[in-house]
């Protein structure tokens, strides 16, 4: 199976990710009347990083309103409009504003239906993008996903590729009848990607396996889900270790069973995720396979996510900051191989920001 | 029932949600309703008031303090008490109790636990009423509060830019919890929501039932018109204590004179023999809910689960 992204070439064939978020937010417009997106700036001439531009001049500013820097109230009306017949797609520039419309999403949002019986739903969907790199710093970085998860009453997304979103946003529209947080990563918006992954058969909130491989199982969320895939080719190609990707995507239902089977054949687990490890991603992933046998387990655990700090925004404690590909590289040598010294050669690259990034700042 | 005039029949349906309450005070003790109660005893008039001009397709939503507003807005007696007692034959099917009480056939929406929280679900309600065009009026309730979170300024702001059909409804009680008005506000509540360009009434007789359903009738047939955000401040006076069913005028944060003074307008205390008249009927409503709360079943555990996501 080969990369299902490429940085530079085959333009013609591929979709980035910001090209499909705008897909289907114009889908979404065109094709329900009931939806509106409603967030910071989605008017502008930039347009939440292209994926609203020129929508306002299409269908009207009714259908795509710019809001008042009230994230709390924001999200309160988009919870009103929804019990009253519309669909609002929300956005956040950056998921840290988020924070303050907490109080909505995890007391109202989230309890809506449970509280009241099943007699109400909150069908909408929340996009939020994690910044990176070029300086965002502690208050414009944070990859909040296990705050969210871990509140029953909401689904949680992180779409890893151009597929992800056009399979996804479309179906949760049409289909769900709650509310979705997607948290969409900055550094992923500019990448084209090919689409020749695997589609899931079922319900797209779920989980997808990307790469089969017999050593080592690496689960991993969005931006991570790419390096995971670039670290398990380098592995095949360098050492013939073949590592199995599975993309997370729904990190609020994930799909067990896949993770399950995954470990029992490979017998080795790598949890890479965006965000910090204790208390997240990493640590539910590692509580399904405990939970459920430990004895598939033929070595301990291994995760990765961000270093248990907030963000520094100096360049160079930022490359330590974050898990990079040689780092994630190295940590499924080491398992497989069994030792420190495991004699693989790594991928010479420090920076995932300077791979992925093509645009230089600011925002 | 019939009635000779709105007044009647505004009594009427004060008395039952007063009857109601007071019959909550007298279960409560046995702990089949083990659920917080804030009482709407002394505040009844501004939910009769409020409700009667409102169609039931106009959406209300409300706080932790709503037994008067459900029960006004049409919600049933059967569904509130079941509710109360946690049973599945409750409004909410024994996931709610007191302060979550709903029913959406009737036009009652949310209410929540967390001060000002539906408020903006009002606001949005009424952007889907203006967008799909509907011609329903939205209705928040809350109280003075509640007017002190951001949220409801935001909330105030986003309906005046947008002229939405919404009517923000003020119980002004003066308390919160035990903290007095003047002790938590720089604002005036009417004074600042006129900033926002809203059209703003207070009403100081907040007894009034009658009053205040002609304000909140003139105001509700202004929104749909198509007129935009109304704002009603109605005063009005908490009887018991702040969640519970007792009273607490000897505790030492209030003095007795205000209640006395309250009472002495309070139509429910004060026209014996309307309250002599419709009493045996609402006795027969009540006990008849009260005997449906406790035969109706517990909710089974396949519902622990149930709508979740
Ligand atoms: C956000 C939030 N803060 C604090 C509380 C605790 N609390 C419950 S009721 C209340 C007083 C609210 O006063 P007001 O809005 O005037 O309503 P009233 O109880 O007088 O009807 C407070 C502080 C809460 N429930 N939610
Ligand atoms: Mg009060």
């Amino acid at each position: 199976m080969g990369v299902a992204y490429k940085i530079e070439e085959d333009q013609a064939q591929t979709t980035t990710y910001r090209e499909a978020l705008f897909r289907c937010m114009r889908g979404a417009l065109a094709d329900h009347p009931e939806t509106f997106i409603l967030g910071q700036g989605v008017d502008d001439h930039k347009g939440t990083f292209g994926s609203t531009v020129g929508l306002a001049e299409e269908f009207g500013a009714g259908r795509v309103m710019d809001s008042p820097l009230a994230e709390e109230s924001m999200t309160g009306i988009g919870i009103g409009a929804a019990l009253n017949g519309l669909y609002p797609i929300q956005t956040h520039i950056r998921a840290d504003f988020a924070l303050l419309a907490m109080n909505q999403i995890v007391n109202m949002a989230a309890k809506y239906k449970y509280m009241f019986g099943g007699r109400f739903e909150v069908p909408m969907l929340i996009r939020m993008v994690i910044g990176r790199s070029w300086g965002q710093g502690a208050q414009h970085s944070q990859s909040l996903q296990s705050l969210f998860a871990h509140v029953p009453g909401l689904t949680v997304i992180m779409p890893a590729t151009s597929d992800s979103i056009l399979e996804t946003y479309p179906w949760i529209i049409e289909n769900h009848r709650g509310p979705v947080i997607s948290l969409e990563h900055r550094l992923l918006y500019d990448i084209a990607f090919r689409g020749d992954d695997a589609r899931p058969e079922n319900s797209p909130l779920s989980s997808r396996l990307l790469r089969r491989g017999k050593d080592v199982t690496i689960v991993a969320t969005s931006i991570m889900v790419l390096e995971a895939k670039r670290a398990a080719e380098h592995l095949a190609e360098t050492a013939g270790i073949e590592a199995e990707v599975i993309d997370l995507h729904c990190v609020s239902h994930p799909d067990r069973q896949m993770i399950l089977d995954s470990v029992a054949r490979t017998g080795r687990l790598i949890v890479a995720d965006t965000s910090w490890q204790a208390y997240g991603v990493a640590a539910e992933i590692s509580r399904i396979v405990c939970e459920h046998d430990p004895s598939i387990l033929r070595a301990p655990i291994a995760t990765l996510g961000m270093a248990p700090a907030p963000c520094p925004t100096a360049k160079t404690l930022e490359d330590l900051y974050y898990p990079t590909l040689r780092s994630l590289a190295d940590t499924a040598a080491r398992m497989v191989v069994g030792e420190e010294d495991h004699g693989v050669t790594l991928p010479e690259e420090a920076s995932m920001a300077d791979v992925y990034k093509r645009f230089k700042g600011p925002f | 029932m019939t009635f000779a005039n709105p007044h009647e029949q505004l009594f009427y349906e004060a008395l039952r949600i007063r009857r109601a309450e007071e019959r909550i005070i007298e279960i409560y003790p046995t702990d089949r309703i083990q659920s917080p109660v804030h009482l709407s005893i002394g505040q009844e008039a501004i939910a009769v008031g409020v409700c009667h001009p409102l169609r039931i397709e106009d959406p209300l939503f409300g706080s932790y303090r709503s037994h008067a507003f459900f029960l006004a807005k049409g919600g049933s007696m059967r569904s509130m008490f079941a509710e109360l007692y946690g049973k599945a034959t409750g409004g909410s099917g024994g996931k709610a109790g007191s302060m979550h009480l709903t029913a959406p056939e009737v036009g009652f929406m949310g209410s929540s636990a967390v001060v000002a929280s539906t408020i903006p679900n009002a606001v949005g309600a009424a952007l889907a009423a203006q967008r799909r065009e509907t011609g329903q009026v939205v209705v928040t309730v809350f109280g003075d509060g509640a007017t002190e979170e951001g949220v409801y300024h935001e909330s105030l702001n986003f309906a005046a830019l947008h002229q939405l059909p919404v009517l923000f409804l003020c119980e002004n009680n003066g308390l919160a919890v035990h903290s007095k008005l003047s002790d938590r506000q720089a604002y005036g509540i009417c004074e600042h929501a006129a900033t926002y360009g809203i059209t703003t009434q207070r009403c100081r007789e907040g007894w009034d039932f009658v009053r205040v359903n002609d304000l909140v009738g003139q105001a509700v047939e202004a929104i749909r018109r198509g007129d935009g955000p109304r704002f009603i401040e109605c005063r009005t006076y908490r009887y018991q204590e702040h969640v519970g069913i007792g009273c607490d005028h000897d505790v030492g944060y209030r003095p007795r004179g205000p209640l006395e003074a309250w009472q002495a307008n309070d139509p429910l205390l004060n026209e014996p023999a309307l309250v002599e008249a419709f009493d045996p009927a609402i006795r027969d409503e009540i006990d008849d809910a009260v005997q449906f709360a406790e035969s109706s079943p517990w909710p089974g555990p396949e519902q622990l689960l149930a709508d979740v996501a």
